[in-house]
């Protein structure tokens, strides 16, 4: 193990990002872009207030902080998963086709009539699905699906595909060009309830299926050939992989729309506090991801009362300096 | 030179026939023979003394546009690459031979469809197709203030082109001034917007004065509030309704950010009219009423949230989408 | 007397010309010549169809005549003034995407390495976009998408180690990228439709109604920097191999490296403010040469042909397929060579390169 590479038990750590993320979850609670104070925030949280306060902190409030949490837990296990299934560190949950398969769903459902409003959530996860999963068949084509490089080529190829002809229903109709320039820049206010209801499952159930793949995840990054020798199935773990990261990042773009740049970063963080094995840095990344959600949010509420940030923009804000500070101050932590 | 001259300038404009040294001068033209060069001579008397007393020749304008003067000659053959320009020339009765398809794949918008049959398409207000332009041999071209420069370069080696420079939140009988100028009939669509003041007028005793309007385009993160400066504002304004503050206070903005849901308040007034780009806005009334958030504006609970047609209410300038703008108000609110 | 005796005696190794005298020879591919000629070829007929194309298309006659000036007015002013600049623009930009991609595809060993991907589009973008929608300045957007295109390279390069550290200077690209492409998005929504609109072309790339002087510009830069280009060629090839190889084969390969950098962004910069964000030219150019030309050597100009003709292809199928709506240039590049790049990379046998 190299020297200086610092790690950090990953008990203590884990602990510490919780707390973390409790405090961010009460902090999102209590300050939001209306004119609420905090005391009249503190006191709706507890039942007590105006009939006002407490719609704004439980009803609009509440359902938001969960789903920043839930989309941050699952980014950030997404994002963690699918550097490791490709060996690359620059691998981010989008390449996988999974946004622009979401967009173009989006897209198609408003070309034929729908509205922004009144978009179900369902329309936005099976395009994500069926972008991510066109993508992996593509691979297994060839056998291609044992050279990562190829899979992100590919998932490139393809996201730019569906880009592409999305572009071209936008150049047809202007209706659909004037909604989808809000949806695509990605919001956690406004969502339906019923979404967070639909989503859970969903992020679940993908993050059951990653956590079965991590240990021979783990395996893998020690090279193909020992894998094998481990008597572990290489090209069989990536795709269950892969399958467990479309669910997770197809669910959190249809609940909250395309949020840039959480896959990427979290998953450095996670790996610079407690080294790069998979099965270390995954649960940190689970437990940071939700932190950095939530910062963001309550960014995007606070920085232009009594409007809002699109929080895509926040986490780009945020997330690329911090990103270039990072690689810039430390041997970038190997996968 | 002269001859020539004189000839074009009897085509065009017969009223100068009246002149008198003019008259005679055509009578004289119209026995050739041996007295040409008499004529040439009276014929340049002539033009000089007519000059004298019109220095500028009557059938060419000299229009102040966004990049300098420009001069233009007729305006029998006119291509309109903006949805004013379009409703402003169909409202004064000058069919223009080639339009851009404004906010549809390949259709005039669908308000201007019936006054503008036969009008050809020429691309789109993105994507103007110079060919098909210059296969309708245009003798002026009106173009979208913002234009960029380097479009304008290549258009106005077609035909003179008139670019306004003007802000969205002009007043919208001024928007179209350049345009009008250039189609040279001031006089026509002074008319025509007199009749749409006299009919707001008319209508001004049937509305309750002081009541209040917020124009909004509903998002699912919130609504955005259209700039009480645009024209649908305008109207409702000269009716005696009031603005809410948020609308009114934007400045230059066409429209605001997304307002949190947490300050709805602020857009909540009697009268809520949601635009959208939905051929049936019904849609969207019925997922909005779905966020808890709407249903306790007081415009919701008192019925008092109607849905219009985006196209008009929120960008168009012309006389004829005026028109509709009252039309709605008539059968909306004023019932 | 020496040298013709010994350029009679010595001849290429196979597959190689062995060109020159004196104290100078050269080795040409004898493939990458043929595969360059077919290349061109194609160039100038898919150039000369897309002439002849249009809403009043010509004949073959017609528009050569037109081209030299005889003919009606009518269609010598479209074929000068309209379609001419717009073929010459889209040559001169798809050649300067293709060798951006080819050298720098080469020097990050990596297939997937774009120009795009450390942020010059999106920072040409952003900046067009901005001067648009946002800030009225007196520059014009295709200056501006130079001097943004220039800005996202200068903070990679600043703040990514200088190049040096290939692998942290393109991670900080993604981030410029991504922080560039945001808020883009972020002014096109708060923007009124109208305006959206007229920013739309700079977010796609199009090769509508281009700026001659900006075409000039880049035509200037394409003469200086395709030599220069094909020079460094050469210590690409050895560069192919790890620093390590290369530097025991005497390549200064800091100096090599700082050097196609520089070129590959100048290049980019200027192609991006022609005709916009293009994608995937800087992607398939460099596949389609290497396709033809075969694996060996570093294929700099068949890049620039085959870029050059993947525009004016892309050019021509998005103007008269949907007359008289035209599809810009950037979403035919995709829908088009998104398939083909797939197909390629599916059909060969794994590489390391």
């Amino acid at each position: 193990m190299p020297r200086h590479t610092k790690r950090m038990p990953l008990r203590r750590t884990a602990i510490a990002c919780a707390a973390l993320v409790g405090i961010l979850m009460f902090a999102s609670m209590l300050w939001g872009a209306g004119s609420l104070t905090v005391l009249q925030s503190l006191q709706a949280l507890l039942g007590r207030g105006s009939e006002e306060a407490i719609f704004i902190v439980h009803e609009l409030r509440g359902p938001r902080t969960v789903l920043a949490v839930l989309v941050g837990l699952a980014l950030g296990a997404s994002g963690t998963i699918m550097q490791s299934a490709t060996r690359n560190p620059l691998a981010e949950p989008g390449l996988l086709g999974v946004s622009a398969g979401a967009s173009f769903a989006v897209v198609l459902a408003i070309y034929f009539g729908a509205d922004s409003v009144g978009l179900h959530f369902s329309i936005a996860i099976l395009g994500s699905l069926a972008g991510c999963f066109l993508v992996l068949m593509t691979t297994q084509l060839r056998g291609a699906g044992a050279d990562p490089v190829r899979l992100v080529l590919a998932g490139a190829a393809f996201s730019s595909i569906l880009i592409a002809v999305t572009t071209l229903i936008l150049l047809h109709d202007q209706r659909t060009a004037d909604e989808i320039r809000f949806w695509v820049i990605g919001a956690l206010g406004g969502r339906p309830t019923s979404n967070l209801v639909w989503a859970a499952p969903g992020i679940l159930g993908g993050l059951v299926l990653v956590a079965i793949t991590t240990p021979a995840l783990a395996a893998l990054s020690l090279g193909e050939k020992v894998a094998l020798g481990l008597g572990h199935r290489p090209a069989f773990t990536r795709l269950l992989a892969m399958t467990g990261v479309a669910i997770l990042v197809g669910t959190a773009t249809a609940a909250a729309g395309p949020i840039a740049f959480a896959g990427l970063i979290v998953p450095y963080f996670a790996r610079r506090l407690v080294g790069p094995d998979v099965r270390r840095a995954l649960p940190i990344a689970m437990v940071l991801g939700p932190s950095v959600v939530l910062l963001s949010d309550i960014l995007s509420r606070l920085a232009v009362r009594p409007y809002e940030l699109p929080i895509g923009v926040v986490t780009a804000c945020i997330g690329a300096p911090v990103l270039i500070a990072v690689v810039r101050s430390h041997r970038l932590p190997r996968l | 030179m002269n001859r020539r001259r004189i000839r074009h300038s009897r085509a065009i404009q017969p009223q100068a026939l009246q002149h008198p040294i003019m008259a005679l001068h055509a009578e004289i033209q119209a026995h050739r023979g041996a007295r040409r060069s008499f004529t040439c001579a009276l014929a340049g008397l002539a033009i000089a003394v007519t000059s004298w007393f019109n220095p500028v020749s009557a059938q060419e304008r000299r229009l102040d546009t966004a990049f300098g003067p420009v001069a233009v000659k007729t305006a029998e053959r006119v291509v309109t690459l903006d949805e004013g320009a379009l409703d402003t020339a169909l409202a004064v009765g000058m069919k223009p031979v080639g339009s851009v398809a404004v906010r549809g794949g390949k259709d005039l918008p669908t308000y201007l469809q019936d006054a503008g049959k036969g009008v050809k398409i020429v691309g789109t207000t993105r994507e103007p197709n110079l060919e098909a332009i210059l296969a309708q041999r245009p003798d002026v071209i009106l173009a979208s203030p913002g234009l960029e420069k380097r479009v304008y370069d290549i258009l106005s080696k077609i035909a003179p082109t008139v670019v306004p420079s003007v802000a969205t939140t002009a007043p919208w009988q001024d928007r179209n001034a350049l345009y009008v100028a250039a189609l040279g009939k001031e006089a026509e669509y002074q008319k025509r917007v007199e009749e749409v003041e006299a009919r707001i007028e008319a209508l001004r005793a049937r509305a309750q004065a002081g009541q209040t309007f917020t124009i909004v385009r509903w998002m699912p993160q919130g609504p955005m509030a259209m700039s009480s400066q645009l024209m649908a504002g305008r109207i409702l304004t000269a009716l005696g309704l009031q603005s809410t503050d948020i609308a009114a206070e934007l400045g230059d903005r066409p429209h605001s950010d997304i307002l949190s849901l947490e300050n709805l308040g602020k857009v909540d007034a009697d009268w809520l009219l949601i635009a959208t780009l939905n051929e049936q806005g019904q849609a969207t009334l019925d997922a909005a009423r779905k966020q808890p958030a709407f249903t306790r504006l007081k415009a919701a609970q008192s019925d008092h949230a109607v849905t219009v047609d985006g196209q008009v209410w929120s960008s168009a300038t012309g006389v004829l989408a005026a028109n509709r703008v009252v039309d709605d108000i008539e059968r909306l609110i004023l019932k | 007397m020496n040298s013709t005796s010994m350029k009679s005696s010595i001849r290429g190794p196979r597959g190689f010309w062995l060109l020159g005298g004196g104290n100078i020879s050269i080795l040409v591919n004898q493939r990458g010549v043929w595969a360059g000629t077919f290349l061109l070829c194609l160039l100038v007929l898919t150039a000369l169809w897309s002439l002849t194309a249009g809403t009043p298309a010509l004949t073959l006659a017609e528009t050569i005549g037109a081209l030299i000036g005889a003919g009606e007015g009518f269609n010598v002013f479209m074929i000068q003034e309209l379609r001419l600049p717009r073929i010459v623009a889209g040559i001169l930009s798809g050649a300067a995407l293709g060798v951006g991609g080819c050298l720098l595809q080469t020097l990050a060993r990596n297939r997937l390495a774009t120009p795009g991907i450390i942020g010059i589009d999106d920072g040409a973008t952003a900046f067009a976009v901005a001067s648009i929608v946002a800030i009225p300045t007196s520059l014009a957007p295709p200056m501006l998408a130079l001097i943004g295109a220039a800005t996202a390279a200068a903070l990679a390069f600043g703040l990514g180690g200088g190049g040096s550290r290939g692998y942290r200077f393109i991670v900080v690209g993604i981030a410029i990228g991504a922080l560039f492409g945001a808020l883009t998005n972020f002014m096109l929504a708060r923007t009124d439709i109208d305006s959206a609109n007229l920013a739309y072309p700079w977010t796609v790339g199009s090769l509508n109604a281009r700026s001659a002087s900006t075409v000039a510009l880049l035509a200037g830069c394409v003469a200086i920097c395709l030599p220069i280009a094909k020079i460094l060629g050469r210590d690409l090839q050895l560069l192919r191999f790890s620093d390590a190889v290369a530097v025991g084969l005497g390549t200064r390969v800091k100096r090599t490296r700082l050097a196609i950098l520089i070129v590959t962004v100048c290049l980019t910069a200027f192609a991006v403010a022609v005709a916009g964000p293009v994608g995937l030219v800087s992607l398939a150019a460099p596949e389609i040469a290497r396709h033809l030309t075969g694996h060996r050597g570093v294929p700099v100009i068949n890049s620039a042909w085959a870029g050059a003709w993947i525009m004016t292809a892309a050019d021509w199928v998005g103007r008269t397929v949907f007359a008289p709506v035209e599809i810009p240039v950037g979403v035919i590049t995709a829908v088009i060579g998104g398939p083909y790049l797939l197909w390629i990379l599916l059909r060969e046998p794994r590489r390391t390169a």
